[in-house]
């Protein structure tokens, strides 16, 4: 529980010609479960981005489960089967069946034999509570349903972080309820690292262990979820309490 | 004017130069595959021949028909008029085999499939598909970019040679209504006429337009940013300056050649 799983040191990155974040340091530990809170303009989906090593920063440093994503491509790809990341539009391969897309990863980095693959998928598409829609295609799909197949290709390659960017959206309650025990079944079979991105408030903050609030760029606050609404900023209450 | 004429000439080398440099990366891709993703390569450079090459056979077999028809009948009908029929066969082989082969399979590949691949690559990038492919650590240039060059290159080079064959033998059979030339003697005139030469640089001209279909349109897809908007406009400028890069090759490689 230690070991830092992110360290984003002193990092400025820009969104086009502006800043959206701004000096920002932060650490997650291996195992923790952070939200990242915020407005839509205040930099934590791109704050996301950079822990996923897809953005790199304009200044300071970031290392991502020991590496550090500036480094060769090679590394960065075996980086990057150990990372997934659930984007806020599911980003499904349109082309590609429900059950492909799942299987994806699985079978670009042929880390097992097809047979396997097929089991692997079946049960991630199982436990998202998607395995009906395993034929379809993603243009046919709810946006609740396409996330939570995103969810299950993040997961396929039994990912050791996991990073969900604006986890509210187009999921409705039962489908929230959901995805919190998928997360917190991922959380009990294994060393599960979460980031994920908030833009209000939600009774999700119970399971994760900090609320890092973000304004402009920089962390305004930093704190257990038991104790954000002690933080005297008003505008950090506003994301907090329900 | 001047001022402009500068910066749209500087403008004009960064394209070329971006659009060499992807060039560049997908067929180092090709040739030293990366260890991942070999069975997904090829199964996307399969889809990309059906969809390319097997796709257009109809349509390309269609226009190559009504050319072959209409050079043939024209050719045949005005040649013995000035006591030119002996240059029938010439004629054709110019026209057909040297220069319209190639570049109109060119324009339909480009209307018909090059449009294809920069929509296709635009809207991806809209949706963060392309976002999706590098956090699984798939390789963007090696998944969609080299298999649509690969793909665009052995089927331009088929549909040409497909385009050949059906304009100047279906050409010659539907035009045979209103022709006296017996077939074989047509034939034998057309093999006499027809070099070793014509047929290389047929082959390698329809390797280059597919390689510059493939590669121009991946490269407007892929500049597409995050608007909607941005995909279609891509893919008007795919196709034109597509088109343009065409015709820039063939007559470079014709004045090399033939001059």
């Amino acid at each position: 529980m230690s070991e830092a799983a992110i360290t984003l040191d002193h990092v400025s990155a820009n969104e086009g010609n502006q800043v959206r974040v701004d000096d920002l340091s932060l650490t997650v530990r291996r195992g923790e479960a952070v939200a990242l809170v915020g407005s839509h303009t205040s930099g934590k989906g791109l704050t996301l981005r950079l822990c996923a090593g897809l953005e790199a920063p304009e200044s300071g440093s970031v290392r991502i489960l020991g590496v550090n994503p500036a480094v060769a491509s090679e590394e960065l790809l075996d980086l990057r089967q150990r990372v997934g990341f659930v984007f806020v539009k599911p980003a499904l391969i349109n082309s590609l069946s429900v059950f492909d897309n799942v299987a994806l990863p699985l079978r670009y980095h042929a880390t097992l034999p097809e047979a396997a693959i097929q089991d692997r998928v079946m049960a991630r598409l199982v436990e998202c509570g998607v395995e009906d829609l395993r034929d379809r295609f993603p243009a046919g799909l709810a946006m609740g349903d396409a996330r939570l197949v995103a969810l299950a290709r993040a997961m396929a390659m039994d990912a050791e972080l996991l990073l969900v960017d604006e986890v509210l959206f187009g999921l409705d309650a039962d489908e929230l309820v959901r995805f919190r025990k998928i997360v917190e079944g991922y959380r009990k079979q294994r060393t599960l690292t979460l980031v994920a991105t908030f833009s209000a408030p939600t009774r999700l903050f119970a399971m994760m262990d900090r609320l890092v609030l973000i304004r402009n760029g920089r962390v305004v606050a930093d704190c257990p979820p038991a104790e954000a609404s002690r933080v005297a900023d008003p505008m950090v209450r506003d994301f907090v309490i329900m | 004017m001047i001022a402009w004429t500068g910066k749209k000439t500087v403008e004009g080398i960064a394209y070329a130069a971006d659009v060499l440099f992807l060039s560049y990366l997908a067929f180092k891709e090709f040739l030293s595959p990366a260890r991942r993703g070999r069975s997904e390569v090829s199964k996307a450079v399969t889809r990309q021949i059906l969809l390319i090459g097997v796709g257009s056979l109809p349509v390309i077999g269609a226009m190559a028909l009504m050319l072959g028809l209409i050079v043939i009948i024209q050719a045949g009908l005005v040649l013995p008029e000035v006591g030119a029929d002996a240059f029938l066969a010439h004629v054709i082989v110019v026209t057909v085999v040297r220069e319209l082969g190639p570049l109109l399979t060119a324009f339909i590949v480009i209307w018909r499939s090059g449009t294809a691949i920069g929509t296709e690559l635009g809207f991806m990038r809209v949706d963060q598909e392309i976002d999706a492919l590098e956090a699984m650590g798939i390789h963007v240039i090696g998944l969609l970019v080299m298999p649509r060059m690969i793909a665009a290159i052995v089927s331009m080079i088929c549909l040409t040679v497909y385009f050949d064959l059906v304009a100047v033998i279906g050409g010659f059979v539907v035009a045979k209504v209103a022709l006296t030339i017996p077939f074989a003697a047509y034939l034998t005139e057309i093999e006499k006429a027809l070099s070793m030469t014509d047929v290389l640089i047929t082959v390698i001209k329809s390797g280059l337009f597919g390689l510059a279909i493939a590669v121009i349109c991946c490269h407007h897809g892929l500049s597409v940013g995050s608007a909607m908007t941005e995909v279609p406009q891509q893919a008007t400028r795919a196709l034109l300056n597509t088109v343009a890069a065409c015709l820039v090759l063939d007559i470079v490689v014709s004045i090399s050649v033939y001059l």
